[in-house]
């Protein structure tokens, strides 16, 4: 339990990291976002004007009262009004975006992790053998060629040339958003193929590599041996002995690598025109929406770290060395 | 080969009193049948770890693919008569004689700007990867070296830096800064990209700090910062080099993903402003798919060649993943002699 | 105790190492028997090839090495040449383990219980878990550990603990032959003396053969029935532990034996070894002892000794000055 606690305040303390972080970077950097608005009216605003747009972006009294006006609205779910779809509250936005990635981002990550460990526990017990020689290389290999290639190949093939899968949109447009209606379901996980084959492609070779190493280090260990010792059926040492120790620090990595997840994202839903976070943050660049892009930074990272807590919570109920502690 | 008794330790003995027992082939045999080569004898003068990285065939394979792209990038003067930034013909001509790789909608040639671009982007790759390497290396050894305070407090660092999503942040920096110079991205993927290595250079370091060389020069009243760096700093090199290997990857594909998406300067000749127009000009969509994979396969060649170096540098640094390749001849010489083949 | 019949007749035993670009022969054709109800042990210092011997009679060598030759006869059989249904029935039932490190030779996050109850339910299918449990409680009150912390984790036992379960565990199928690989090195004193004490109460009672290896030679004099000596790959001597101090035939026994206090006895100045074993990539063409042997003649450099049967001393050595 002291270790879980220790992590809480850890997340903590990276959580206001990150906020203050979110808080200074347009501080910091030259030309506020206030300042490049009330520059673009070239001299046109009245001085109650400009206090006004300093105030709605936050900009206004000393960096102190900014920090604590600013921490106040993110504990209100508050990020201010975006400027690309006017009237709506970005947050609005941001959680609509948000469910998209979710389902593109929790399938990919999902079937990458099951795929590639899998193939990374048959490369481990067959090391030196053919698959392990043949696909371990091609598999990792897979895994530099970023997201945003293999999302245009896909595209270019099955949806341009083939037809076999839409140009754009998350689901039929036709249908209401419901998620008990199996047809609309059905309609979002067909539309969702090709994002999330494109996130997943780029990805399980990193599961398969590690499961590998962790896999053959482990199948010296002596409880190993000790299992073949015991002329234990050859699942048995493979799945309880080894692959089950091996599981532990792959779940750590599986939360990390959700920040890496979640930018290939970003850059799959701009090729397929999917409405997610991506799609939205893309747009909100071209407008210079800050408001959205600090909110989906904030909302990222607070989704990693809750990622993160529950990876520690997994790795406590997996591995008894952590209970007592 | 001239000095047999050198490379013959055991020879065939005399027949022992259970000559009916199978007897093991004698070292020379035994040394074809599981394909064991001595080292050849030009790497004798390296030291070990570089001696088994210039005999991996991955690795080298990985190093030459890279350093063709290098060298490419390197003298694209010499390769191309155009200007990667100016018009070099009519829009979307097919590659053919005049444009190797075919042109852009705006009808600048492909292949220049192919070979223009690769500069910028190994370049920002290269020098973001080292960059942050050498941050992580400087973190991870004073971490795990100086221990106390000082670990707690890197590895606290190292585990935000880890923690924090690294796209969207540079996404949000980007943005700030209105159009990111090549230059600009790569600054901030190396500060944002140290977190793997320092955390596995902490962890060697702190295994490392016991060992018996450490401790008798530190009796013997050495310098701190001797001390790592004769001591400790030779003994991470081969982590360190993967460190580096890594962070070009990611730095190479995160520079693309975000110029692709636009946060890069239009008009830097980079892989990913390649792919940015390409996309914006709805090259893929009007056929011109030359515009489109150059840019692709040189990302992916570049991938794949650092991957390929991964491999052999994992093989240095972990002797049991090198030690697996051998399975298959010992799974195959006990076949042979009727014995049961399970080798683990 | 031990009758003359031989349980495991090892023969011309071979095991080499496959390194990237050299083999070191870690074990060079050694010959000997277990003999049954037998403590045999294996004494030699350390990287001399005995944990290696004791990992190839288990047919349990790992990557990178290779039994290259050689065979293990258990009733007339050669273990190397077992399939996998004969292997698996050899495995446990007949031959069980325990390893050096306790700590590592446990599962860290499996409960003690299944490792103790899954090799019972591998090797006797119909077995049912209660029968299974209440054999492990049995087996926990054997090696004197509480059974209620049956299904805690190898971290919640302290080391002497951890290596009582681990004899458990080679106990659970009543094997004919447990071998030993340092199994107490890594305790204190106090302890180490525990468990000896009570694996020759077991062995007494169950009547198993034992393959003890460690590189205390007084204690494994104590423990042991005969005792082999090994050097640099080679058995050099093989005789019963009480005259093996006493009458040492081997020059490289005598200075192990100079090596080690006397149990008993006034105190004696201790003579170390000089020099190094040779390297097993690079081997001298003789006697491996000989570039150290005080006694060194000239044929020793050039022809290497075989090891041979003395019967007015019953033992067996592998030296050319006995001719």
């Amino acid at each position: 339990m002291i270790f879980l606690a220790r992590r809480l305040v850890f997340y903590f303390a990276a959580f206001v990291l990150a906020i203050t972080f979110n808080f200074l970077i347009p501080r910091l950097m030259p030309g506020s976002p206030s300042d490049r608005i009330i520059a673009s009216f070239q001299g046109r605003l009245s001085e109650s004007q400009v206090a006004a747009i300093r105030r709605s972006y936050g900009f206004d009294g000393n960096l102190w009262e900014q920090y604590i006006t600013y921490v106040q609205s993110v504990f209100r779910l508050d990020f201010g009004i975006s400027t690309v779809q006017f009237p709506e509250p970005t947050a609005a936005l941001l959680f609509y975006g948000a469910q998209w990635t979710l389902v593109l981002v929790g399938l990919a990550i999902f079937l990458a992790f099951f795929i590639g460990s899998f193939m990374g526990i048959h490369a481990a017990w067959n090391r030196g053998g053919f698959f392990d020689s043949f696909f371990t290389p091609i598999n990792v290999m897979m895994n530099a060629f970023t997201p945003a290639i293999v999302a245009l190949l896909l595209f270019y093939a099955f949806s341009l040339q083939l037809k076999w899968f839409p140009l754009g949109r998350a689901h039929d447009p036709n249908l209401m958003q419901n998620w008990f209606d199996l047809k609309f379901v059905g309609s979002v996980l067909y539309h969702a193929t090709l994002p999330v084959l494109s996130i997943l492609l780029v990805s399980f070779g990193g599961w398969h590599l590690g499961m590998r190493n962790v896999m053959i280090n482990l199948l010296n260990e002596d409880f190993v041996v000790l299992a073949r010792a015991k002329g234990l059926s050859e699942n048995r040492i493979k799945y309880r002995y080894v692959a089950r120790n091996a599981i532990l620090p792959q779940i750590t990595s599986l939360a990390l690598s959700i920040g890496f997840m979640l930018g290939g994202a970003l850059v799959v839903e701009q090729v397929f025109n999917y409405p997610g976070l991506g799609k939205f943050t893309f747009t909100a660049i071209g407008a210079r929406d800050y408001s959205f892009i600090q909110g989906q930074l904030l909302l990222l990272t607070c989704s990693v770290l809750v990622a993160n807590l529950v990876s520690d919570i997994a790795n406590v109920m997996l591995d008894p060395r952590l209970r007592g502690r | 080969m001239s000095d047999l008794t050198h490379t013959q330790p055991f020879a065939l003995r005399a027949e022992s009193a259970s000559e009916f027992a199978s007897r093991a082939p004698d070292h020379v045999e035994l040394m074809r049948e599981l394909g064991v080569r001595p080292r050849p004898g030009w790497t004798s003068r390296l030291p070990p770890g570089l001696a088994s990285f210039v005999t991996n065939g991955k690795g080298m394979a990985g190093v030459v693919i890279l350093l063709v792209l290098v060298l490419m990038s390197a003298f694209a003067p010499l390769l191309s008569d155009y200007n990667p930034n100016r018009r070099a013909g009519k829009p979307h001509v097919q590659p053919g004689y005049e444009h190797v790789l075919g042109t852009t909608r705006l009808g600048k040639d492909v292949f220049t700007q192919l070979v223009y671009g690769g500069r910028v982007s190994l370049g920002v790759g290269l020098g973001a990867g080292a960059f942050a390497a050498v941050i992580g290396l400087a973190l991870g050894i004073s971490a795990g070296y100086f221990g106390g305070r000082v670990d707690d407090i890197i590895t606290f660092f190292v585990n935000v830096v880890l923690v924090l999503p690294g796209l969207p942040l540079i996404i949000v920096i980007a943005t700030m800064v209105e159009a990111a110079s090549p230059m600009v991205i790569g600054l901030v993927l190396a500060l944002t990209g140290w977190g793997w290595s320092a955390r596995t250079i902490r962890t060697q370091t702190l295994s490392l700090r016991t060992r018996e060389f450490v401790t008798s020069a530190e009796l013997l009243g050495e310098r701190k910062w001797r001390i790592i760096l004769v001591e400790i700093f030779p003994n991470m090199l081969s982590f360190f080099v993967g460190g580096l290997v890594l962070g070009t990857i990611a730095a190479i594909l995160a520079e693309a993903a975000l110029e692709f998406i636009g946060l890069g300067d239009p008009n830097a000749v980079t892989w990913g402003t390649m792919l940015f127009w390409a996309q914006n000009n709805l090259a893929l969509q009007s056929g011109a798919w030359w515009e489109v994979w150059p840019p692709c396969i040189a990302i992916m060649l570049t991938g794949a060649a650092l991957v390929l170096i991964n491999f052999a540098v994992d093989e240095i640094t972990n002797p049991q993943l090198k030690a697996s390749r051998k399975i298959g001849r010992i799974k195959r010489f006990l076949t042979r002699r009727g014995r049961g083949a399970d080798v683990f | 105790m031990s009758s003359d019949r031989a349980l495991l007749e090892v023969r011309n035993l071979t095991v080499d190492y496959v390194g990237d670009n050299s083999i070191a022969r870690a074990v060079d054709g050694i010959d000997f028997d277990i003999r049954e109800g037998e403590a045999f042990g294996l004494a030699g210092e350390s990287g001399c090839g005995k944990s290696t011997v004791a990992f190839a009679l288990a047919r349990l060598t790992r990557l990178p090495g290779l039994v290259s030759g050689g065979e293990v006869r258990l009733d007339g059989q050669d273990v190397l040449k077992f399939d996998k249904a004969r292997l698996k029935a050899y495995r446990w039932r007949e031959v069980s383990f325990v390893f050096q490190s306790a700590m590592n030779a446990l599962n860290p996050v499996i409960p003690i219980s299944e490792q103790l109850i899954d090799v019972m339910e591998t090797h006797e299918p119909g077995l049912s878990k209660e029968e299974a449990r209440k054999r492990a409680i049995d087996l926990f009150d054997l090696v004197g550990i509480p059974p209620a912390r049956l299904d805690e984790f190898a971290h919640q036992f302290s080391g002497g603990m951890r290596q009582r379960i681990c004899i458990a565990i080679a106990l659970a199928l009543k094997p004919r032959l447990i071998i030993m690989d340092e199994p107490t090195t890594a305790l204190d004193v106090v302890v180490q003396r525990d468990i000896i004490e009570q694996i020759v109460e077991l062995k007494n009672r169950l009547g198993f053969s034992v393959l003890f290896i460690t590189h205390d030679l007084g204690l494994m004099i104590e423990f042991c029935d005969r005792i082999g000596v090994m050097y640099s790959g080679e058995l050099v001597e093989v005789a019963p532990s009480g005259s093996i101090l006493t009458n040492p035939q081997h020059p490289y026994t005598r200075a192990l034996g100079n090596s080690f206090p006397p149990l008993t006895g006034p105190r004696v100045r201790l003579e170390g070894i000089s020099g190094t074993p040779p390297r097993l990539t690079d081997l001298p063409p003789g006697c491996r002892f000989a570039p150290r042997c005080p006694h060194a003649m000239p044929i020793c450099h050039t022809q290497a000794p075989e090891l041979r049967f003395y019967p007015q001393h019953q033992s067996e050595a592998a030296c050319h000055l006995l001719n």
